[in-house]
């Protein structure tokens, strides 16, 4: 039990940190891209949308990539 | 039903592509935050006095997570009952377009008692202080001893996704089906905190008061939920009967009817196009006087019905070509009962204004 709950932490750890670090670039390059809504955003909004980015941020990676198509 | 965020406090940019703003202040929020933050005070003064008269002896930490155990919980309640309340009386109604702030707030101090537990009761030993609330207690098989920590757990990650995607970029973004669908959740996380109240706090604080407190409570989350859909129940059960009588027909679900696209049906041999458009429903004759091409097969383009043929276009609130074009088309009364779409198959002369009918939020 120990080892299982172990495990999924540390994919739970892996899956925010990538999260993160696509936020970082996402929110400097694609955010604007994906979401016309956010161009000229103050840094208060980009704060307040970053946790849940750290979550679904393969959506925004798939939408990201659609629209470099 | 219920969910944070019906229109709100971290509203910011609405859906048609405008900037979004961190948090869209007027004076309605600010005096609803102050009176919400003073209520939160309030509740955390009361509870820490009265645990201080209680037990001299109380901890800080134990006192911080008693204190935003109840603050938090009795703010959930509040949550869940401002839905079916402004259903039932529109007095409530501005509690529900703020509800979005009581929610995050909600969330934070849940937080504060979330962390403050871990730290207490899981930190100090060797193990990670998350694999300790999922392994220190395995006794699955009984109520008194249950590991209640883990229940807490999952709703605190349920109340997060909620918060974290509270703001209208979620919503766009999500999509509005998906972003409902997760903050319907929030029936879920209050099963999971009474579970976690009665299996936790309740076995070592028993005095049936308290148990009396939990089972009102639930009771009045449920009750007004049941009153209001009964209310509504009720409500479009007459609306129904009364458009029978009036010659209506009942056509189909609104969801059957995609964005900005429109169901075809014949009435009375009336070849009828309903439209959904940011929404609204209207209904028109379902062809165009350019080439009789089929209407209902093409999409609203810029407010307009636009012809698949060759994009001849109409308003579709009143069938008039936009000017200087001429041409207008029948129209029919909408109506939307519930989830339904009804229309009334008597055409309206050519050009003739109808309101049209709002798709109701559920």
């Amino acid at each position: 039990m120990e080892r299982l709950i172990s495990s999924l932490l540390q994919f739970v750890l892996v899956y925010l940190i990538l999260g993160l670090v696509f936020t970082i670039a996402f929110m400097s390059k694609g955010l604007t891209v994906v979401d016309e809504g956010t161009k000229e955003t103050s840094w208060k909004f980009k704060l307040l949308i970053l946790p849940g980015m750290l979550v679904f941020w393969p959506l925004f990676a798939l939408k990201w990539k659609r629209s470099l198509k | 039903m219920l969910k944070f965020a019906d229109y709100g406090i971290f509203s910011g940019g609405d859906l048609m592509g405008v900037k979004y703003e961190a948090v869209l202040w007027n004076r309605q929020k600010k005096s609803y935050d102050i009176i919400l933050w003073g209520m939160i005070v309030g509740i955390l003064l009361v509870f820490v006095v009265s645990q201080f008269l209680m037990h001299p002896l109380i901890t800080l930490e134990t006192l911080i997570i008693r204190a935003t155990a109840l603050t938090a919980f009795v703010l959930l309640h509040l949550i869940l009952m401002i839905g079916p309340l402004a259903r039932l009386d529109h007095r409530f109604l501005p509690l529900l377009y703020n509800r979005r702030h009581l929610g995050v707030s909600m969330f934070l101090i849940a937080l504060v008692h979330g962390a403050f537990s871990i730290i207490q009761f899981h930190a100090l030993g060797d193990v990670n202080p998350i694999v300790s609330v999922f392994t220190s207690n395995q006794n699955y098989q009984a109520i008194s001893e249950f590991p209640f920590q883990i229940l807490g757990f999952f709703a605190l990650i349920i109340l997060f996704l909620m918060a974290a995607t509270s703001h209208d970029f979620w919503l766009k973004n999500l999509s509005p089906k998906i972003w409902k669908t997760l903050h319907i959740s929030v029936y879920l996380a209050y099963a999971l905190l009474i579970a976690h109240v009665a299996t936790g706090a309740l076995q070592y604080e028993n005095h049936p008061a308290y148990w009396a407190i939990l089972i009102l409570g639930f009771a009045s989350v449920t009750g007004l939920h049941f009153t209001a859909g009964f209310n509504d129940y009720k409500r479009l059960t007459k609306e129904k009967y009364a458009a029978l009588e009036d010659g209506f027909v009942e056509v189909c679900t609104i969801n059957e009817i995609q964005d900005d696209c429109a169901k075809t049906v014949f009435i009375n041999g009336e070849n009828i196009a309903i439209f959904k458009y940011d929404g609204n429903v209207s209904a028109v004759h379902n062809v165009c006087k350019h080439q009789m091409g089929p209407l209902g097969e093409g999409k609203i383009v810029d407010g307009c019905i636009t012809c698949p043929w060759h994009g001849y276009q109409y308003l579709p609130q009143n069938g008039q070509a936009p000017a200087p074009f001429t041409e207008t088309l029948h129209t029919y009364i909408v109506k939307v009962i519930g989830s339904k779409v009804w229309v009334h198959p008597t055409p309206k002369p050519e050009g003739t204004f109808i309101e049209p009918a709002k798709v109701e939020q559920t």
